[in-house]
């Protein structure tokens, strides 16, 4: 079976667009979470992307591009020149797996909120395929061009797939990750209704979510993209490209019982596929990359989900979500965590479960609590994704 | 009353085209305005003369042509 290697990465997010840069701020515990909207009736907090869409767009360009497509083309630009990708591979083998939750909110946003005058761009601007399709015609890619739109699994599954149709030959390499931007008062508003988001102290902003901490409150919303360009070990051998990691598990599953309850079971499933694709025993994996939305429900179930598979040897398994420091990406959550997995293999560090200043006892886990911990010995590592709607989707790298 | 200054204002506020780049006699397209950039532009130009634009003026082609259809629905608002 053809190896699927991670040739390229590339990310516009809140903690900046340089890969390295990036990890090494998430390794220091750095959270890039502010307050946002001191005029909404409820405080909130989230992690915005200070970004420069000049530097991929005249003026003329943007004409009917929402900010989660502008995102995405930077961040899969970045990815294509990272792995050196562009123009190395004929148009119609370039395939492109967007994972996107709710496309462009702030062009629907604008819409509501400009009376009768609604914007003649708005729904090219915020279809949910909008984002894949900018980056298809930037990087010419005439491959299949997807969007996989899953709630906070989007991006997970869309690389899933991706390295499906690598390693089945459908396409020489594949642009694979999400987008997400959708940091404006209504979709806030929204999710303050459904209870999710983290509440916090004035002056406590960048420490309001706190993953499998006794004092958990909740998430915050984050905005980005992430990319990885994705090959056979083959492909990317015969043309010289450095691989930072392998991907060689996936595992989709649902829960099929409820639409927003996480379910033990399901998420169970998935990460077993994932252990039997890379054909790899629990033991054998160092690090998990949790889902960990720091809601009450969430992280105990991701935390007997865990132990129902990995067991005796869940002690072994070191655990942190780094939602605590780049905010829930939602439809991007699974390509940014991923990236961040990959880089953890490639420096043989884990990134902390920041905020955590007690541990529920009912998500007793092996959590990451120091910043900047090494871990030389790192070969094999998950990162969870769990939507609503009850998909579940687990992604596992091994050291290149 | 021409407007063709104004709206050369305008596409340079929006888009970033200088009037010196854009004949007002050449195509707008060729200029990189597509047919979605049009329909944008054509949005603001809404906005900024507080017109409506008739819908049957949708294929002019150049700077030239959109002037004369302005200055026709501003001449036709302003009262005699």
């Amino acid at each position: 079976m053809n190896s699927v290697a991670v040739t390229g990465l590339g990310l516009a997010t809140a903690h900046g667009d340089d890969p390295q840069a990036v990890f090494a701020a998430l390794m220091r515990g750095e959270s890039a979470l502010r307050p946002v909207f001191a005029d909404l009736p409820k405080p909130t907090v989230a992690a915005t992307v200070a970004f420069d869409e000049s530097r991929w767009f005249t003026k003329l360009q943007l004409a009917g591009v929402d900010r989660v497509s502008q995102l995405a083309v930077a961040a899969a630009d970045l990815a294509m020149k990272d792995a050196k990708a562009s123009g190395a591979v004929e148009p119609e083998r370039i395939g492109v797996y967007v994972g996107c939750g709710m496309g462009g909110a702030a062009s629907l946003e604008l819409a509501y909120r400009n009376g009768s005058r609604v914007p003649p761009l708005t729904v090219p601007a915020f279809m949910p395929n909008a984002p894949a399709a900018h980056v298809a015609m930037r990087q010419r890619a005439q491959g299949p061009v997807l969007t996989y739109s899953v709630a906070c699994a989007s991006a997970a599954v869309a690389i899933a797939e991706a390295a499906k149709a690598v390693q089945c030959g459908e396409v020489d390499l594949a642009i694979a990750g999400g987008s997400e931007a959708l940091i404006v008062p209504g979709v806030v508003l929204a999710w303050q209704a459904l209870q999710t988001l983290a509440t916090f102290q004035p002056g406590e902003a960048a420490h309001s979510v706190r993953p499998f901490s006794t004092d958990r409150t909740g998430f915050a919303l984050g905005e980005g993209a992430a990319f990885l360009v994705l090959e056979s070990a083959a492909h990317a051998r015969r043309r010289g490209a450095r691989t930072y990691a392998h991907l060689t598990g996936w595992g989709l599953s649902c829960d099929a019982t409820h639409l927003t309850k996480p379910d033990v079971m399901g998420q169970a499933r998935a990460l077993r596929a994932a252990l039997r694709r890379a054909d790899l025993q629990p033991r054998d994996v160092d690090y998990c990359n949790a889902h960990g939305t720091a809601t009450r429900i969430g992280d105990v179930i991701e935390r007997d989900a865990l132990a129902e598979v990995w067991g005796s040897h869940l002690d072994r398994l070191h655990v942190s979500s780094t939602k605590a420091l780049h905010g829930h990406l939602l439809g991007a959550a699974g390509s940014l965590e991923a990236a961040i997995t990959v880089l953890a293999l490639c420096q043989r560090q884990m990134p902390p479960n920041a905020h955590c200043t007690e541990m529920d006892p009912a998500c007793r886990l092996n959590l990451v609590t120091q910043a900047g911990t090494a871990a030389p010995e790192l070969k094999a590592a998950i990162s969870n994704s769990f939507a609503f709607g009850g998909t579940n989707a687990v992604l596992l790298f091994e050291r290149a | 009353m021409s407007s063709l200054k104004e709206l050369q204002d305008l596409i340079h506020e929006k888009y970033g085209i200088a009037a010196s780049d854009l004949d007002p006699h050449a195509s707008i397209r060729e200029k990189g305005l597509d047919s979605l950039a049009l329909v944008e532009f054509l949005f603001a130009v809404e906005d900024h003369f507080h017109i409506s634009m008739p819908d049957a003026d949708s294929n002019v082609d150049t700077l030239a042509d959109l002037a004369v259809v302005v200055d026709r629905v501003r001449a036709a608002k302003t009262p005699a």
